[in-house]
């Protein structure tokens, strides 16, 4: 129930000796590009965000990519190096996190283990001296809603993974945050209970109507929860907008191949400029794009040049002429075959419908395919940015 | 057949090597449990009996010596009891309460010049009680203040093992993210490490409460140099006056009672606390 805005956030954890040291030592065998600066490991930089009175906010990316930091810096949990933190148009960047009014979800959990289910929901409240038939009001309203009211009694050690974790939300719920904040919720559970879960948080997001944030390397966790999607790498925010944005619009390779499953197909091939229309060509055959990409692109008054092009597997056809390329592997998922297949010295996957297919497709067959110019993203070979945009 | 034969030798083989891993084992039981069996019979006997040398049976004068040790009118055994009891469970407490809020401060926060205070702490850890004693004698001589219970508790309650123990343990059953949601929680801090570091610290709290009583109930260097009056004196320092009392009224079955009775409030905080001592106490906590 409240709105909050990011301006300019920037995070970097300072050099102790040993970083530096080691800094030296293994600047080849990094994990990520974060940048090493002489304040230290700029962690996050340049976060801007504004997210309404009740959105929920996915914010995505890969380990390393300071998503997690993030949200830390708006639980309070983490300093703030740089820019300013509003929740409600207050400024936080000093306030104590129990002053916030945010609950958190970790990814561990993080129940208190000699405590029972009630006690550990009941803590907060608690705290802050709520009268105890009050309390126990909440907790059980919130238990119903998770449907955990039989371990009440029970610590934590007595439950499993998935119950664990309803407790943990149960905890959060039951403070009836302005803002709440989940910090991979879902990524220790098995792959079922992942999706049952995800469903249960769609469903709570219904019922307790508030501001979400919630951080996930997932992009299917991302695509289905969120309003609204941070793509993020290195500490940068890279594409900020709803799935549907950033599925159809990707503003860079990056967020191209991140989103989408299975990834993204990209090839090396021309953008061709021709009195106002633009062509992409490759492998022999050539696609002019739809009039919409066009004129954005002759918007930004694109020239004719090398591309990056890429085009998604459910949007690649095969076809009786076309690119050619031979198949590796034919994956039967039931209603669609992923095969994957080498054109273009790339390796490529193609999702083909079961419905009206005839034969079967073995290693070694050639196949053609094409794609309409509706779907094809055209990515800067410089900076590897959305030609579009 | 060959394989049967084979495993029969295998059998005779692990039993012979069960009879002499028993062996050992009752070897060390006796010679852990020889002396206390020893300190009970001699417990019982008389001061000629002892002068006798050695018995394997108890005798007859359990209550005489009791009775004698108690109403000794040159050591007053109760009050010597109680003022152990106090110093000991005031430093058992406080000790292993100051201990684990230092460690948690080291474990749980990140300052500046954290590893310093670590390597400091420990540092403390290799300087010998004795090289400190004669200066700390004079100090608290100066703020009058020998023949007090202060001085043998408050210098106690920096211990550097019992921090490092306390942060060794941290380490592995104390999640910082359980931390992160008491905060988040709307708990301070000073309560977070109240209502939830320390009963995750239980088992640990444990140990070293046992560790820090014992020693201080056996500790007689420092009270022998700073008590002198006869109602602070503490029971070593009783023992020790009790053995070097002159030959008319030595007795040593006496001393030996004594000794009976000095380790009964060991022996109690031992069996009361180490019921603490239980394995998981985070089981389910965070996922491992």
């Amino acid at each position: 129930m409240a709105t909050v805005q990011l301006v300019n956030i920037k995070k970097v954890y300072p050099h102790s000796g040993e970083t530096k040291k080691r800094k030296k030592a293994d600047v080849s065998e990094k994990k990520t590009n974060l940048q090493i600066t002489d304040e230290g490991v700029v962690a996050v930089q340049e976060f801007n965000l504004e997210i309404a009175d009740k959105e929920f906010i996915v914010l995505v990316g890969p380990s390393g990519c300071g998503k997690s930091t993030t949200l830390r810096m708006v639980a309070g949990l983490e300093e703030i190096t740089g820019g300013e933190l509003y929740i409600d148009g207050n400024l936080m960047n000093s306030v104590a996190p129990k002053d916030r009014d945010i609950a958190m979800v970790f990814q561990n959990y993080a129940l208190y283990p000699h405590m029972t289910v009630y006690d550990n929901m009941a803590f907060a409240l608690k705290l802050r001296h709520m009268p105890k038939a009050e309390i126990e009001k909440k907790v059980m309203e919130a238990a119903e809603i998770l449907d955990i009211t039989e371990y009440l009694d029970r610590k934590p050690k007595a439950l499993s993974g998935g119950q664990r974790q309803r407790v943990a939300i149960g905890r959060a719920i039951v403070r009836a945050p302005k803002v709440m904040l989940m910090d991979e919720p879902l990524s220790n559970l098995d792959a079922k209970l992942r999706n049952e879960m995800r469903a249960e948080i769609i469903k709570l997001r219904k019922r307790i109507d508030t501001t979400f944030i919630y951080v996930t390397h997932d992009q299917t966790e991302a695509m289905t929860l969120g309003d609204r999607i941070v793509i993020m790498r290195d500490g940068f925010v890279q594409q900020i907008g709803t799935p549907q944005e950033v599925f159809n619009h990707p503003a860079n390779l990056f967020v191209a191949g991140f989103i989408g499953m299975p990834v993204m197909n990209f090839f090396d091939a021309e953008l061709q400029e021709e009195a106002g229309k633009y062509f992409v060509s490759l492998g022999g055959i050539r696609v002019e794009l739809s009039a919409e990409k066009e004129a954005r692109l002759k918007a930004k008054g694109v020239k004719s040049q090398s591309v990056t092009l890429g085009v998604r597997p459910e949007h690649t056809d095969v076809a009786d002429t076309g690119i050619l390329g031979r198949v590796d592997v034919a994956e039967m998922m039931g209603s669609s075959v992923h095969l994957h297949i080498t054109a273009e010295g790339r390796d490529v996957i193609i999702i083909v419908p079961t419905v009206d297919l005839e034969g079967s497709f073995n290693m070694g067959d050639s196949v053609h395919f094409t794609f309409n110019g509706k779907v094809a993203h055209v990515f800067s070979k410089e900076d590897d940015h959305n030609l579009e945009y | 057949m060959r394989a049967l034969s084979d495993n029969a030798k295998g059998k005779i083989k692990l039993t012979i090597l069960r009879v002499i891993v028993y062996a050992i084992l009752a070897f060390l039981v006796f010679l852990c449990l020889f002396f206390f069996y020893l300190m009970i019979i001699n417990a019982s006997r008389s001061n000629a009996q002892l002068a006798t040398g050695f018995e394997i049976l108890p005798k007859e004068h359990f209550i005489d010596n009791l009775v004698n040790a108690w109403n000794d009118a040159s050591i007053n055994i109760p009050r010597g009891m109680l003022n152990s009891l106090i110093i000991a469970l005031a430093t058992a407490v406080l000790t292993t309460y100051f201990s684990a809020l230092t460690a948690y401060g080291i474990h749980a926060y990140d300052f500046k010049g954290k590893k310093f205070v670590f390597t400091f702490i420990m540092a403390i850890m290799m300087i010998p009680a004795q090289v400190s004693a004669l200066g700390f004698v004079q100090m608290m001589n100066k703020f009058n203040m020998n023949n007090s219970y202060i001085p043998l508790i408050l210098p106690g309650m920096a211990a550097p093992v019992v921090f490092f123990y306390m942060k060794q343990y941290m380490e592995s059953v104390l999640p910082l993210d359980i931390v992160a949601a008491a905060r988040v929680d709307g708990s301070g801090e000073f309560r977070t490490f109240n209502t939830i570091v320390l009963p995750l610290l239980k088992p640990a709290i444990a140990v070293q409460m046992i560790f820090s009583f014992v020693s201080s109930w056996n500790n007689y260097f420092i009270p022998a140099l700073l008590l002198d009056k006869a109602e602070m004196k503490t029971v070593p320092i009783m023992i020790a006056q009790l053995r070097s009392a002159d030959y008319s009224k030595f007795d040593m079955g006496k001393v030996y009672m004594f000794i009976l009775l000095a380790i009964l409030p060991v022996m109690l905080v031992y069996i009361i606390l180490s019921k603490s001592i239980i394995k998981g106490v985070t089981a389910g906590s965070v996922k491992g």
